[in-house]
């Protein structure tokens, strides 16, 4: 095993190994390793192969921050090994390779590389036409990453909001020096840490030549932290975007935390950058601040002989690092003249360490097997991305570079801060940030660690005063002197392979190329190449692309900017996303019983409601059946989720009369009237009925669907009108049946003593409050299916008992209940419409020859005048009802109605009646199509026009003696 | 012989998600009667079935007069409410709106006596709502509320944020919910009141959220047991 001793390892537990297997090798690592870490303590460097020409490759970030960490789990494809945690008894398994990682058949690709450019499947495989088709499978398949578990179980995830006075977002030193001033000051702070470990680059650089004070100050910091009662700690856990106010999505295992802060302070730090130079993506080729997290993390020893390229003093520190845990350190290759940090050459000189200063690697060198790096070619850099000729060979397994830092600036673009890039720094500071979100520490370009405590402190003091709670004004840490960013860390190579982005396997020319393809604005260089566009969103590419933009193109890299950072901040799963989902559904008081009689629900809405009673197979001859008794017996049906509006006061007669086309003034208390409603633009909208129980008090019907938005609308208008009255939406407070048929006043006067039920008494359209089976009900005389029939209306606690006592009390009746669907055939066969189905969006009261329902002497109502309009203009369209013989192809909802060549309408409800029998429907058909005794040719399913009959509705009673008996 | 909800009219809109729970009296209604485990789980997470205890409501611009003459405190300001001496709960939606919850010591008397002498007087802006009828209510428990609620709702019901007697009208779960703090002595427990329809939905959707808190669905007995020795 490959490992250190401690106190290296600060994420494992050497007492508890775990065995797992990768690449169908038994390997070995320990709890709290990632599966890279654990393969790279057994000296398994490959990880991966590229994305394009199938390059070997390993570690680069050991941060998450790569594709090269990309591996398959039996149900999860595209995991990031230095990421994911190691569990016993984990398969892994390599992806995108042809044959084994070792031997991959598709390594070959990338002498081809000169024939592939960037997009040159769009060009190449486009002609002969037709030709995408064939190629794009084969393409896909070679770009594939990583395979899906189809058959795959969902895991259960959800969401959950937190609260708190100051979110800190990242607990590197600035991120815990913030959070602390901040709490002790009484502010609730949530601190929120993407890794297992709080502390950042406190848990594995090392910022001084003192070896333990970065190990010290973190124990300091995160003690305190964590005794700290006005701090939530959130380690493992990632926040993924900024949006307004403070909104933060934040994941944490399987659930998202929806985070609502007051003030935010961002110390996101920075990511430290790769050097482009021939081969820099070979395994042993790594970011230096991935060997030190291996080392302090992992106790994995990176490397036997390594040689540091910086553009930085913090280079020299990774090299005692190195040196002090037994690697062998060939040379430190410093790409600027000379170190910032005065004594620093000095002490890695003092350990033997050579130093180039003014050089680079100029090309990363492999073993035979090309799996490897061996030895690295050092030249003297003789101006911007020039080198000179001679050169020095140095061999070596483990190069760590680093050209300095990229501020983690993605949460802080998306909260509109624009980046400008500083020449003098050749590094992006960030500005124009909300009031509300503040950042401290690298992210804001301090890098000195004293600086970036107090910077840390500076923005804490700042939220405080905006929270209003009492602080001491910080002074913000001036911006370091010192130059951490070298600005030219490009190195072009005439043999390429010198990769500005890893994940789409990039090169310097492809960048170039693009400018020269015309692609000048970053944003199109990024759509033309990808760049920046993999697993690691341009964590890396996305500085050396700017630099090579604005160089290809003649600007300065503040003018040729970064591309934009979207949320995600990192992949997530849609199922954190979705979470736990939310449906509600709505039952009635009924419910039960409706399932108990073998009910097939519906939903309408989201209500769940009985279509018929029976089994779906079975629906045509259920339906027709309970049609059947209602029209010959007595039925019951659950009407409940009728829209319900209790309407009291002064001025509630006023206000249904400006509501519905209909009057109500005159209406006498104990008379019901069907309310139509319309909008500003004549359309229909709504229909029900207007019950007045009192002088002041009518109680309204609305339709299942639209009650909600006709209860908006009384009440916007009212708004306006001011008129003096209470407008009450009780639609579940009262659950509601209608017992219908030749024998329902028979089944109701058996549990109705205290209203004179006969025809003269309780006349239809008349409406009674009384009781039924002992309980208080409102009973209406209607006829929305033409029988003789009662709608039963009960405060929804009774609801049940109300079903119960009017079975029992029909059963000498031979009572069966109906449900939705039946109902719909029964209100057809009346030529009843129903809002919605059988109108649209442009529906006026005279296609629906409605010209009866609206109050002509009345001064005014919502959507008056638009009908007065619509009426003098000559008539387009009109609903019509038809017939079709019985065995004729059955139209469909929808289905279209035609008048020569031209649509003149569509079918809006159809269905097989066997009391007409015959197919009966309504359809909107041409004005001049709509006489009764006329053809219309419908085209149904598979294209057959049928010619259906125009008929005078409705198909049933014409006379409506039944319901008025 | 042991009680039956069918013996009864009036029907809370979930009695049949409490199974085979045993029932008891209060007053003239059925509740599940809980069990001698149901005092701890208060403590930790519990979830009651209150919809038979009568509630009413009055909206009007004479309504707090009409209050005021039956005898009750109001609160000072709109989402505020005040328990009453006798128990109750009296809850201000808005400006001109009010939301009476029943006593559990008198099993909502008062409140159902209420509302059954209740006449609409055309001289007076006052009306009644019914309230037992459109909304179901739960009370839930524990010390875990916060963080129950946190998962089914956005508003911030945290203790520093959601004091006592504060009120809520809300979205849990995507329902619209009127959501009570009237915690007790040592009790933190919220009153949920929900459209009645959504009741057997959010029921359950509660229960997910309660789990991973140990939360179970509880009696009334042990709730009633906390109310009596908190009053005195």
């Amino acid at each position: 095993m490959n490992r250190l001793p401690a106190p290296m390892g600060l994420l494992i537990d050497r007492n508890k190994p775990l065995t797992f297997s990768f690449d169908g090798t038994t390997c070995q690592g320990f709890a709290g390793d990632t599966i890279a870490s654990a393969l790279a303590a057994d000296s398994r460097w490959l990880l991966s192969r590229s994305f394009k020409y199938h390059r070997p490759r390993g570690p680069l970030t050991m941060a998450g921050q790569d594709a090269n960490t990309l591996v398959q789990l039996p149900d999860e494809p595209n995991v990031l090994a230095d990421e994911h945690q190691l569990q016993a008894g984990l398969n892994v398994t390599p992806q995108n390779v042809n044959g084994t990682l070792e031997k991959d058949r598709d390594a070959h690709l990338g002498k081809f590389s000169k024939f592939m450019p960037v997009g040159f499947y769009y060009r190449a495989f486009y002609k002969p036409k037709g030709m995408w088709k064939r190629w794009e499978p084969l393409i896909r398949k070679k770009a594939g990453l990583g395979v899906l578990n189809l058959t795959f179980e969902p895991t259960y995830h959800d969401k959950a909001y937190l609260f708190c006075d100051l979110a800190v977002i990242g607990s590197g030193p600035a991120g815990l020096s913030a959070a602390l001033y901040a709490a002790n000051a009484g502010a609730k702070v949530l601190l929120i840490e993407q890794n297992p470990l709080l502390g950042g680059s406190l848990t594995y650089a090392r910022f001084s030549l003192n070896a333990n004070a970065a190990m010290g100050l973190r124990e300091e910091l995160v003690g305190a932290v964590r005794d700290h009662a006005n701090i939530h700690i959130l380690d493992s856990a990632i926040c993924n975007a900024w949006f307004a106010d403070n909104y933060l999505p934040v994941i944490q295992g399987n659930r998202m935390y929806k985070v609502r802060a007051k003030q935010c302070i961002v110390a996101s730090g920075s990511f430290d950058q790769p050097v482009i130079f021939r081969n820099n993506d070979l395994p042993g080729v790594m970011l230096t601040s991935a060997a030190q997290r291996l080392m302090r993390l992992y106790a994995v020893k990176p490397g036997q002989r390594a040689v540091v390229l910086t553009g930085n003093d913090d280079g020299y520190l990774a090299a005692l690092d190195l040196h002090e845990q037994g690697v062998e350190v060939a040379a430190v290759v410093d790409m600027r003249e000379r170190v910032d940090t005065a004594g620093l050459a000095a002490a890695v000189q003092a350990k033997g360490i050579p130093c180039h200063a003014g050089h680079t690697v100029y090309e990363a060198i492999a073993r035979k097997n090309a799996r490897h790096i061996a030895s690295v070619d050092v030249r003297r850099i003789t101006g911007q991305g020039k080198v000179a000729d001679s050169s020095t060979r140095i061999d070596c397994d483990l190069l760590c570079m680093s050209a300095g830092y990229m501020p983690v600036y993605q949460l802080l673009c998306q909260a509109g801060g624009s980046l400008r890039y500083a020449d003098e720094h050749a590094a992006f500071s960030i500005q124009n940030l909300p009031k509300i979100l503040r950042i401290a520490g690298s992210v804001n370009g301090r890098h000195d660690l004293q600086r970036v405590l107090a910077d840390g402190q500076r923005a804490a003091a700042e939220a405080l005063a905006d929270l209003g709670l009492e602080s001491t004004r910080v002074e913000g840490a001036d911006k370091d002197d010192s130059k951490v960013n070298f600005p030219w860390p490009i190195f072009a190579h005439p043999q390429g392979k010198e990769f500005v982005d890893f994940d789409e396997d990039l090169q310097i020319k492809d960048i170039v190329n693009a400018t020269r393809h015309g692609y000048r604005d970053v944003q199109l260089v990024k759509r033309f190449s990808t760049v920046g566009m993999g697993p690691s969103q341009g964590r890396h590419s996305a500085l050396p692309t700017a630099r090579l933009v604005a160089d290809a193109t003649g600007r300065s890299v503040s003018d040729t900017g970064v591309t934009t950072a979207r949320p995600p901040f990192s992949a997530e799963k849609l199922a954190h996303v979705a979470g736990r989902a939310f449906d509600p559904y709505r039952q009635t008081a009924m419910h039960r019983r409706h399932v108990e009689l073998g009910a097939k629900l519906m939903p309408a809405g989201v209500w769940q409601r009985p279509a018929f009673y029976g089994k779906a197979e079975d629906r045509e001859a259920c339906m027709q059946a309970e049609a059947h008794h209602v029209r010959e017996k007595v039925g019951l049906i659950d009407v409940s989720t009728l829209g319900g509006l209790d309407v009291r006061g002064p001025d509630a007669a006023e206000l249904l009369e400006r509501m519905y086309t209909f009057g109500f003034k005159k209406l006498p208390v104990g008379r019901t009237r069907y309310a139509l409603m319309t909008a500003e633009d004549g359309v229909v909208i709504d229909d029900g009925v207007a019950c007045r129980l009192g002088e002041q008090h009518f109680y309204v019907s609305a339709t299942t669907s639209g009650v909600d938005r006709v209860y908006r609308s009384m009440l916007k208008w009212n708004a306006q009108w001011r008129l003096n009255v209470d407008i009450a939406n009780v639609s579940a407070a009262f659950a509601a049946v209608n017992l219908a048929g030749p024998l329902s006043r028979q089944v109701l006067e058996k549990v109705c003593t205290d209203v004179d039920l006969s025809s003269e008494g309780f006349p239809y359209l008349g409406v009674r409050e009384g009781s039924v089976a002992g309980v208080p009900v409102r009973l209406m005389r209607v006829g929305f299916v033409g029988e003789l029939g009662y709608e039963i209306h009960v405060p929804a606690r009774f609801g049940e008992h109300l079903w119960d006592a009017l079975m029992d009390a029909g059963k000498a009746q031979d009572i069966r209940p109906f449900g939705v669907e039946t109902q719909r055939l029964l209100r057809l066969e009346k030529g009843h419409v129903i809002i919605s189905q059988d109108t649209d969006g442009m529906s006026h009261p005279t296609e629906l020859d409605m010209g009866w329902a609206i109050g002509r002497k009345k001064p005014f109502f919502v959507g008056k005048r638009t009908i007065e309009i619509l009426e003098s203009q000559p008539l387009k369209r009109k609903l019509v009802g038809f017939t079709l013989p019985k065995g004729s192809a059955k139209p469909l909802e929808g289905h279209l109605v035609l008048k020569g060549p031209d649509i003149s309408g569509n079918v809006t409800s159809c269905e097989y009646s066997e009391t007409v029998g015959a197919i009966i429907g309504m359809a909107y058909a041409g004005a001049d199509q709509a006489t009764p005794g006329m053809q219309i040719p419908i085209r149904v399913e598979g294209g057959e026009i049928v010619q259906a009959t125009v008929v005078k509705l409705p198909f049933y009673d014409p006379e409506s003696q039944r319901q008025e008996l | 012989m042991s009680l039956s909800i069918h013996h009864h009219a009036e029907r809370s809109p979930i009695y049949e998600l409490h199974g085979n729970a045993a029932l008891t009296l209060l007053g003239e209604r059925l509740f599940v009667a809980g069990s001698q485990s149901d005092s701890e789980q208060l403590q930790c997470c519990a979830l009651i079935d209150l919809s038979n205890l009568p509630r009413v409501g009055f909206r009007g611009t004479d309504s707090a007069t009409y209050l005021q003459r039956e005898g009750y405190q109001l609160p000072d300001a709109p989402n505020r409410a005040v328990v009453q001496a006798s128990g109750e709960s009296l809850l201000r939606l808005s400006q001109t709106e009010y939301f009476l919850l029943g006593s559990l010591h008198d099993g909502g008397a008062r409140i159902a006596s209420e509302e059954a002498s209740w006449h609409y007087d055309e001289g007076q802006a006052n009306y009644l709502l019914p309230r037992q009828d459109s909304h179901a209510w739960f009370a839930l428990t524990g010390a875990y509320l916060p963080k129950l609620f946190a998962k089914v709702c956005g508003v911030d019901l945290r203790a520093e944020a959601f004091s006592v007697d504060a009120v809520v009208q809300t979205s849990v779960a995507r329902v619209n919910a009127i959501v009570v703090n009237a915690g007790i002595a040592d009790l933190p427990i919220f009153h949920l009141l929900c459209d009645r329809a959504s009741a057997h939905y959010l029921w359950g959707a509660l229960l997910d959220a309660m789990e991973e808190f140990d939360g179970k669905p509880a009696g009334i007995g042990s709730l009633l047991d906390s109310a009596t020795s908190a009053a005195g």
